[in-house]
């Protein structure tokens, strides 16, 4: 079959691309980034020892709070490495601010913390440091101080913060979502977010991989090797072979990208990571991103195909491609506007329209599965799409990659497509 | 092994080919002749089923046109092309490959080939790291790789240098040995006289003259002097053993009655002025072709 010599060619011409190795490395080393990055931070913010000044007014302070801030690191050190600092009245505080800045400035303390004489009454307490961003220290230090005053002005009101801690016990709501009449276990942010990231990559490689079988066809217009390929093959051998080939280099993307992924999770997860991300690889989830990719990348490229044979530069083809690229781009803006409803008779229309179904179809899927017939007909509206735009785009494609010169107008289009 | 029947093509009120008909015995190397916009193009392109024809027939190894065909048949197209960024000795297989031959036996074959034209070294660069003539032998190559036994030749030697126009001719020349049919297109009519044995000369998309060359040539050499002198040519022009005289720069073309004596008319012209050259007989393609086109240029003239 020679439509298969074509698309090896092509496939491999592809694959062996630099361009082609960096865009599938560049993958994994992102979701390594992404997946990874959170452990590691994780993990070494809590390594490092914090020095703090301690300034308090109030005098009776310091004590307890310095035996709340006793927590050790890994290896006996204390987290905190306080120390106290006596003045007498917030002026002399002023007069000593600018050596404190200069410890910090040489990296002598981390930062220091003033409490004033009213705190208990009015309770503002300042901290200084480079690094007033560090949400876990400042939180800490926060929460402490701020346990230490509740008990002041609880011991006041003749009461014992021992014992009414248990009344400040936080309220944790939970989420669950149900679906189907059953508890989904994972959470349903991770579900949101990599189907945002699933469809991201759906609308990218359709794109990518589709201009690509545009551009392929410019070129074999421009350098002339057409009239030899069409001298031993039939046009749709070759039109079939070209998207085939191309078609194939995604899926070997994807394969590459879906084994980092798996890689990258399990070790994720052994480093102490969630497991929820490994559920965003599901059987199901896959199974139907391959099948919307196929029929999406099909449908795509046979347009961007019909496209590329009446053209004669890409830079032509850039102004016919725009309404299909812009008809791409809804497809990763519409599942935003209707993920609220993704049951509603709006998303439901929207995802059997072929231009849309790979990604509102699969997002649909893998939010709130929808009736197996939806599926079934989104697949066979596809195909009929598929079939349609293939036998359009082969037709122009016969008259159109001979042309040069003269773009043809929709009138001579039409004149084509008659054409048996 | 090729029948053309009455075949037409236009182009947006243009008509490229009109009403062209010609036939090719197997086996030799037929000339398909003509100027630069003659139609030889567009008829191979309707030969190798690449544009349809607009009115009559064409019929390729007693068969009407088919896909698998084809594959017997090797076309170098007037338009080369190759992908740039693949390397020569791939590019080579693929072409077989799509011709029907095996991935092995086209990488057998592209080797010899590119041996015999002297490229072995070039087998594992890319294709655009070639020089034009280079990529020319190549291209040369991956119309017969799949030892078709049709080759159709569109201008396979512009761009050549003398070297590697006598290479490709003498391939062109063993292929006939061989037993094959091959057609060769192009507008230098003297770089092929030597090969071809029959020819078709063609001009705005009609046939002018097809046979055997060296009937047309007799036929032409018969009755027609060139001549270079000095004297009048109305001299000539008015005497009653010449039927007409044309000029082509400062020679003469003097075509005789039947039955007339060149001697005599060199005698004639000796009478009124200096010969500087006299000539019977052996005309050139070329000088056919202008004779036949101005021929046919004045008795459409002389239709209106």
């Amino acid at each position: 079959m020679k439509i298969f010599k074509v698309a090896k060619r092509e496939y491999l011409q592809r694959v062996r691309k630099k361009s082609f190795l960096i865009v599938t490395l560049l993958g994994p080393v992102l979701m390594a980034a992404l997946t990874l990055a959170p452990v590691f931070l994780l993990r070494h913010t809590g390594e490092q020892q914090t020095g703090m000044t301690v300034i308090d007014m109030t005098g009776n302070i310091y004590t307890q709070f310095s035996e709340a801030l006793s927590d050790t690191l890994d290896d006996g050190r204390p987290i905190f490495n306080l120390e106290r600092l006596a003045v007498a009245d917030s002026f002399e505080f002023e007069r000593v601010k600018p050596s404190l800045n200069e410890q910090i400035n040489s990296g002598i303390i981390d930062g220091y913390l003033y409490i004033p004489e009213d705190v208990v009454q009015e309770g503002g307490a300042t901290f200084y440091g480079e690094k007033v961003g560090n949400i876990k220290t400042v939180g800490k230090i926060e929460s402490e101080l701020n346990n230490i005053i509740i008990s002041k002005r609880l011991k006041e009101e003749g009461m014992e913060y021992s014992e009414v801690k248990d009344l400040f016990r936080k309220t944790d709501l939970k989420t669950v979502q149900i679906q189907k009449g059953e508890e989904r276990e994972s959470s349903f942010d991770i579900i949101y977010m990599t189907t945002f990231i699933f469809i991201m990559v759906l609308y990218f490689t359709i794109l990518m991989w589709g201009i690509a079988v545009q551009r392929s066809i410019i070129e074999e217009k421009n350098n002339r090797v057409i009239e030899v390929l069409l001298s031993s093959l039939r046009p749709v051998d070759l039109l079939g072979g070209k998207i085939l080939g191309v078609g194939s280099v995604g899926l070997t993307q994807y394969l590459i990208w879906g084994l980092a992924a798996l890689l990258f999770s399990l070790y994720g997860i052994s480093m102490g990571g969630s497991p929820a991300a490994l559920q965003a690889f599901s059987l199901t989830t896959m199974v139907f991103f391959l099948v919307y990719y196929l029929l999406g990348f099909l449908f795509y490229a046979t347009i961007f195909a019909g496209i590329g044979s009446i053209c004669n530069s890409d830079q032509e083809a850039q102004q016919i491609q725009t309404p299909v690229v812009m008809c791409l781009v809804f497809t990763i803006i519409i599942p935003i506007v209707i993920i609220q409803n993704p049951d509603g008779a709006f998303a439901t229309v929207i995802s059997l329209i072929p231009l849309f179904t790979p990604t509102v179809m699969f997002m649909r899927i893998n939010i709130l599965m929808p009736p197996a017939w939806q599926i079934g007909l989104s697949i066979l509206l596809m195909l009929a799409g598929i079939y349609i735009m293939g036998r359009l785009s082969a037709k122009i494609f016969r008259t159109g990659i001979l042309m040069y010169g003269k773009r043809p107008d929709a009138r001579e289009l039409l004149k084509w497509l008659k054409r048996s | 092994m090729l029948e053309i029947r009455n075949v037409t093509k236009r182009y947006d009120g243009t008509t490229a080919v009109d009403d062209l008909s010609l036939v090719v015995e197997p086996g030799g190397i037929y000339g398909l002749l003509g100027p630069n916009g003659a139609g030889k193009s567009t008829t191979i392109r309707m030969i190798m089923g690449i544009i349809e024809p607009d009115e009559g027939e064409m019929k390729l190894f007693d068969s009407p046109f088919s896909e698998k065909v084809k594959e017997r048949i090797g076309y170098l197209p007037e338009e080369r092309g190759l992908y740039r960024k693949m390397k020569v000795l791939d590019h080579l297989v693929f072409l077989g490959e799509i011709k029907g031959v095996s991935s092995n036996v086209a990488r057998e074959r592209a080797a010899e080939w590119l041996e015999r034209v002297e490229l072995s070294e070039w087998a594992d660069r890319n294709v655009e790291a070639l020089s034009k003539g280079m990529q020319q032998k190549v291209q040369f190559i991956s119309t017969i790789l799949h030892n078709p036994q049709l080759v159709i030749l569109d201008e396979p030697f512009t761009g050549l240098d003398p070297i590697n126009t006598q290479l490709l001719k003498d391939i062109v020349e063993e292929m006939k040995d061989s037993g094959r049919t091959v057609v060769l297109s192009t507008h230098l009519m003297d770089q092929v006289e030597k090969l071809c044995e029959r020819i078709c000369l063609i001009n705005k998309g009609q046939k002018v003259i097809e046979g055997k060359l060296s009937d047309i040539k007799r036929e032409f050499g018969k009755n027609v002097i060139t001549i270079r002198y000095s004297g009048d040519r109305s001299v000539l022009e008015n005497d009653s053993r010449v039927v007409s005289v044309r000029s082509f720069g400062q020679e003469l073309s003097v075509t005789l009655a039947e039955g007339s004596n060149p001697g005599d008319i060199i005698r004639l012209a000796l009478e009124h002025g200096e010969v500087e050259k006299f000539e019977v007989g052996e005309v050139s393609l070329h000088d056919i072709f202008i004779a036949k086109v101005r021929e046919g240029e004045v008795s459409g003239d002389e239709d209106i």
